[in-house]
């Protein structure tokens, strides 16, 4: 019975042969799968035994929003005035922060000068994902808070912007606010022409703004005024050189100064710019125009001989001299000895519609422009009528910025064209589309004819020359500096002062060949300590400065003495 | 035969993966590197900054002048100036024997 039917026994082997042959290719997939899990482990393993470490981490405090790069700014020699470096700014994430009173209390006991009620309150807005906490961190602060390792805090680095000559030229350069974005002189007119690169980069590649300046005229410039400052007890001064060929500016100071990295100073009233934005009546300096007028109109040559021996009376005014002459003078000496007597007759020769179109032709009447703005807007009068006429001629009545007198003059000793003062010298990324007013700084228009402008620096140069000469402390023995000085009462309340005064020397050289002016002026001199006559005249306290700014600079200026 | 391409298609999705898996960290790798290779540029190009404001800071005129003064120099006068014109005219200038 046992024959048809497979025994148990078999049907075991049977089994076990099944069961042998259907695990086969489970342990080959098996053995797939851990030699697959073995390469990948061998992988792992030879990126961590062998892999080189860099060292280096990824910022993961990657800026959410940047801030703007700037170009460089440097002077006509590329000796760096402004430039762009890494800081590292604090912000913290407040949904990020675990404890808020530890956090507050740590950062604030490093960050001193922080508000800890403030940043208390700022950290335990969860309603905010960014918080700046502090910007633009030293490197010791930034250290110390990142080795708190406090959760929820991160810095982001930004570009602050670095003036490494300190102080100098401040007025020309202007500031930058927080961002980085430039709020007033040259800093602003870079926004202005050239725009701005969003986040931080030392792009090496961005050509600077190459400007006029000279740092090392600046500086004697900067320095003389300062000790002038100094020794007369003067409220400020102002100074400017300029090149009379094309309006370059080689230095421009107004004191008290400016530092371009203190921003908040320019908010302070005696901070104001009084070389571009400010206003004065220059007085006797004005004679120059009046001189240059009558000889360009044939109204008088330097021989012409003016009776200067009587004040001049005009309507219910009289106009006196300082110095009484008491004989008649040539035009040459009226401008050697400064007489108000002599320019006022010339101008009231030539009238009020010449003088006025004589003075608008050369450029003191309409504002001008710098790149670091407008300069300030000439005050003339609203009535100009004969007394006017004759008080502008001697530098009454009429009120420019020093720049722009400067500007003009130089047109009387450059051989008689029109220049436009100009700060920048080469503009790196100018856009094609942008039309600079300052691009042609030389301008073909005449003012005034060779022969007058001959004329007029030979009077200038016995300004100084001359032992009776006005501006005879001004001279720098090789240099043949020429000049005219000026002192005018300031005007305050309907009155003029006759201690508060303007002081002003406007000077050229080499006469010759006039390269470059220096324009200095006094705001508010006193005496000078030593001096028993306690004169606050120009040609005892601007006029030495301008000679000594003179020997000091020319050098620099390629101007060797003779 | 069917366990024979099971077996195969197996093997090939496991080495596509094993591939994947390799280029995605050699890729992350490269990443790093260049990431790397930029922070040091950075750091590198901040140095540079630094030193150049550092070194116009050195030499600001307010601090060179002093210097210079305290050590004797002094502006150029008058006499330390020749014209070419004038020494080519005058010859060159005698040597210490035919000066004595």
């Amino acid at each position: 019975m046992q024959t048809g039917s497979p025994t148990a026994a078999t049907r075991h082997v049977r089994h076990v042969k099944r069961a042998d042959s259907q695990s086969a290719p489970v342990l080959l997939i098996a053995l797939v799968v851990a030699l697959a899990f073995s390469a990948v482990a061998a992988q792992v393993l030879r990126f961590a035994l062998f892999s080189r470490s860099t060292g280096q981490r990824a910022n993961l405090a990657e800026p959410l929003v940047r801030a703007y790069a700037r170009p460089d700014i440097v002077d006509r020699k590329g000796r760096l005035l402004a430039t762009d470096l890494a800081t590292h700014s604090l912000f913290a994430d407040p949904t990020q922060i675990i404890d808020v009173d530890e956090t507050s209390e740590l950062i604030a006991s490093i960050l001193t000068d922080l508000d800890r009620a403030e940043l208390r309150a700022s950290l335990a807005d969860r309603s905010r994902r960014f918080v700046w906490i502090k910007r633009q961190l030293g490197p010791a602060e930034a250290q110390s808070v990142h080795d708190l390792g406090l959760p929820g805090i991160s810095f982001r680095t930004e570009p602050r912007r670095i003036y490494p000559q300190g102080r100098m030229a401040g007025h020309v350069l202007g500031h930058v606010s927080i961002d980085n974005r430039g709020m007033a002189g040259i800093e602003r007119y870079v926004d202005e022409t050239q725009g701005l690169e969003s986040g931080f980069s030392a792009d090496f590649s961005r050509p600077p703004i190459t400007l006029t300046l000279d740092i090392g005229a600046q500086h004697a410039l900067e320095e003389e005024l300062s000790l002038a400052v100094a020794q007369f007890g003067a409220a400020g001064a102002a100074g400017v050189i300029l090149d009379v060929n094309n309006g370059r500016v080689l230095a421009a100071a107004s004191l008290p100064d400016l530092d371009p990295a203190r921003p908040v100073e320019s908010l302070l009233a005696n901070r104001m710019d009084r070389l571009n934005t400010a206003t004065y009546e220059l007085g006797s300096v004005m004679k120059i125009f009046t001189v240059a007028m009558a000889l360009e109109q044939g109204l008088a040559t330097p021989g012409t001989i003016l009776d200067v021996r009587v004040p001049l009376q005009v309507g219910r005014w009289t106009i006196r001299d300082i110095v009484q002459s008491g004989r008649p003078l040539t035009l040459r000496e009226v401008l050697i000895q400064s007489s108000n007597i002599g320019v006022a007759q010339l101008a009231l020769r030539a009238g009020a519609g010449r003088q006025r179109d004589f003075l608008s032709h050369a450029g003191l009447l309409n504002q001008i422009r710098l790149e670091t703005g407008l300069l300030g807007q000439p005050r003339i009068p609203e009535k100009w009528g004969e007394i006017e006429t004759a008080t502008i001629a001697y530098g009454y009545g009429l009120a420019v910025s020093p720049m722009q007198f400067a500007t003009a003059a130089a047109s009387l000793v450059n051989g008689g064209t029109r220049v436009r003062p100009q700060l920048v010298a080469t503009q790196g990324l100018l856009p094609a589309n942008a039309e600079p007013a300052q691009s042609a700084a030389v301008e073909s228009q005449r003012i005034v004819s060779e022969k007058t402008t001959a004329a007029m620096r030979d009077m200038l140069r016995r300004v100084v020359a001359q032992p009776n000469g006005t501006g005879r402390r001004a001279d720098a023995p090789g240099f043949e500096v020429g000049g005219k000085t000026g002192t005018a009462e300031i005007a305050a309340r309907g009155s003029y002062h006759a201690k508060s005064v303007v002081a002003t020397f406007f000077a050229a050289f080499p006469m010759s060949a006039p390269r470059y002016v220096v324009l200095v002026s006094l705001f508010e001199p006193k005496p000078d300590a030593g001096d028993a006559a306690k004169r606050i005249t120009a040609g005892v306290n601007a006029a030495p400065i301008a000679g000594r700014v003179i020997a000091r600079t020319a050098a620099l200026l390629g101007v060797p003495p003779k | 035969m069917r366990i024979a391409a099971n077996l195969i298609a197996c093997s090939l999705t496991l080495a596509s993966a094993y591939f994947l898996y390799a280029e995605s960290t050699a890729t992350r790798r490269l990443e790093a590197k260049i990431q790397a290779a930029e922070l040091r540029r950075e750091k590198l190009e901040t140095d540079i900054s630094v030193l150049r404001a550092e070194r116009a800071h050195l030499a600001r005129p307010a601090r060179i002048e002093p210097a210079a003064k305290a050590m004797g120099m002094r502006l150029p006068a008058t006499d330390d100036y020749i014209e070419f014109n004038r020494l080519l005219a005058d010859g060159p200038a005698p040597s210490p024997q035919q000066a004595r």
